[in-house]
């Protein structure tokens, strides 16, 4: 009975990890989505926005963000998959979320969404900050943008601006081009060019700045032109996907709905592309689109099938892992050609890409070098866009054994009869010693 | 002048002395002599086929010399104890020096054998 207990007690403690992931590996997209708001009227009028997300099979719970009940987790398992924040002048979260909980809960690999606005709370800058952008200091800094603005008969300052300065991935945004500007109204934020994990997906056009638009401008601005990010993301290294934006109004149904024209150019779109724009990258944050998966690494020696515990020097092998991407709804090939395989000990002896037989498969083969010692396979393949690849497998690669050599080599053919003829002069001489006279 | 042709001299008369008395060698010694200078002789092709080609098996190469090198003094030590003017060896009977050097021999080429690859 004891030991029984024993087993219960060990089998729960090692799935208890295992049930704290976003998603299962069979099924990577998130499916429960907390959306915290500052009041219930966001539910409404951003509601264009959210019953996409609900058509697309995502369970919405709508809470106030200082509502004392909310949890992110109960009893170390996560209640939720994935949390948009769209409460930007929240000053302290209610229940058990505080910023240290957000950046756990990311850290054990769920999405985030965040929207700041004009006047963003401190709470709301400390989760930008730990995600990794900088918004401005001012609190009540806009961005301004007087060439391209978005021409509108009522707001007259410019802070409603219309850009197209779209990252390039069809991963991130889909296929289809945005045709319209995106509308935006709200603070900007910086990006370290030091921090390889963020990404600018909406830039602001060079004649940008982010000031206080009611005050004179006593300073230079210190956010100016195309470093300023209106929209962020992040792929963090556990393959938690971020987005940060400035702006909640971005999401709204008002903007989703008009029409945008940019000051200075004389098409008028008849639609913004805010919609299309938000809608693809929230396919990317909650994983339907450039999620992959490798499985089946093999590796065996030219001939052989199974995979043999070490390989010996000189030896001719074949690699071969199955790498495929999660469509939304099933998992698809995934076709690529640079993904490289690396046989490496301390630094890389053999780099060769892999080659894609188009269903998902990629092999390659080669030579083992005449190093021995323990190697490894090391596939590292970081595409903007997808989740990171990084499959490590340890092989050792011994020597010859001492009946492997080479024997009869052609060029030693002399050294062979010096040997010989040694030993029959040896024979003759042994001879003619003993019975000479 | 007449330095250079005093040594051209000697080193004729030299010679001379040498040839007549190397001529009053034993010819059991002659054999042992003859059978060294073989040796040698193939050790020293080895070595300039070496210098041609690289020394790619290096231990065939090693192995091929190491085989004449080691029959050349073997055949010196049994030149110096068969050698009836030598007085360190007086008392050993030739055949008992002859009875060492044939197992030496035969280890001799177990080695070389065995590392020819």
């Amino acid at each position: 009975m004891g030991k029984l207990w024993l087993i219960c007690i060990a089998s729960i403690s090692i799935l208890l990890p295992f049930l704290c992931n976003a998603f299962s590996p069979e099924t990577p997209t998130d499916r429960r989505v907390l959306v915290l708001l500052d009041d219930f009227a966001i539910m409404s009028s951003h509601s264009l926005y959210f019953n996409a997300l609900k058509s697309r099979g995502f369970d919405l719970e709508f809470k106030l963000a200082d509502d004392p009940k909310i949890a992110l987790q109960r009893y170390g398992q996560y209640l939720y998959d994935a949390l948009i924040l769209f409460c930007p002048s929240v000053e302290r979260f209610g229940g058990s979320i505080d910023v240290a909980a957000i950046v756990n809960f990311v850290d054990s690999g769920h999405d985030l969404i965040v929207a700041a606005d004009v006047n963003a709370s401190d709470l709301i800058r400390e989760v930008g900050t730990e995600c990794g952008v900088d918004f401005d200091e001012d609190p009540s800094a806009m961005v301004i943008d007087h060439i391209g603005y978005a021409v509108s008969g009522t707001e007259g300052d410019h802070t409603l601006i219309a850009s197209d300065d779209f990252i390039k991935s069809d991963v991130i945004l889909g296929g289809k081009k945005i045709e319209a500007p995106i509308l935006f109204r709200g603070i900007g934020h910086a990006v370290s060019p030091a921090n390889s994990l963020v990404l600018k997906v909406l830039s602001a056009s060079p004649s940008a700045y982010s000031a206080n638009p009611k005050s004179k401008l006593s300073t230079p601005p210190p956010l100016t032109g195309s470093a300023i990010s209106l929209v962020s993301i992040v792929q963090a290294r556990n393959n938690a996907r971020l987005l940060i934006t400035g702006s909640l109004s971005m999401f709204s149904n008002r903007f989703f709905r008009s029409g945008v024209q940019k000051a200075g150019s004389q098409t008028k779109h008849e639609k913004s592309g805010n919609e299309q724009f938000l809608t693809e990258i929230s396919k990317w944050i909650f994983h339907e689109r450039g999620h992959l998966k490798a499985v089946n690494v093999k590796h065996h020696r030219v001939g052989e099938t199974d995979e043999p515990a070490l390989y010996r020097i000189n030896d001719e092998l074949e690699y071969a892992v199955e790498i495929y991407e999660w469509s939304g709804t099933s998992w698809e090939p995934y076709v690529a050609n640079d993904v490289q395989l690396q046989f490496y000990m301390m630094s890389p002896y053999v780099l060769k890409t892999l080659s894609s037989d188009k269903k998902g498969l990629y092999s390659t083969s080669f030579k083992v070098p005449d190093v021995y010692g323990v190697f490894q396979f090391k596939v590292e393949h970081q595409k903007l866009g997808y989740t990171s690849l990084s499959l490590s497998k340890q092989i050792p690669v011994r020597p010859y054994r001492h009946n492997e050599y080479e024997r009869f080599i052609p060029a030693a053919y002399p050294y062979y009869g010096a040997a010989f003829s040694m030993m029959a002069g040896f024979f003759i001489f042994s001879f003619a010693h003993l019975y000479s006279k | 002048m007449g330095r250079t042709s005093s040594t051209k001299e000697d080193a004729g008369a030299l010679f001379h002395s040498l040839r007549s008395a190397y001529a009053a060698t034993p010819v059991n010694l002659k054999i042992i002599d003859l059978y060294v200078g073989f040796a040698i002789f193939t050790a020293l092709i080895q070595v300039v086929y070496m210098a041609m080609v690289g020394s790619f098996p290096f231990n065939s190469f090693l192995s091929g010399v190491l085989s004449c090198v080691g029959t050349a003094v073997l055949a010196v030590c049994l030149r110096i104890q068969v050698n009836k003017e030598n007085k360190e060896f007086k008392d050993l009977p030739p055949e008992r020096a002859f009875a060492d050097f044939v197992p030496c021999n035969l280890v001799l080429h177990l080695v070389i054998m065995n590392f020819l690859g």
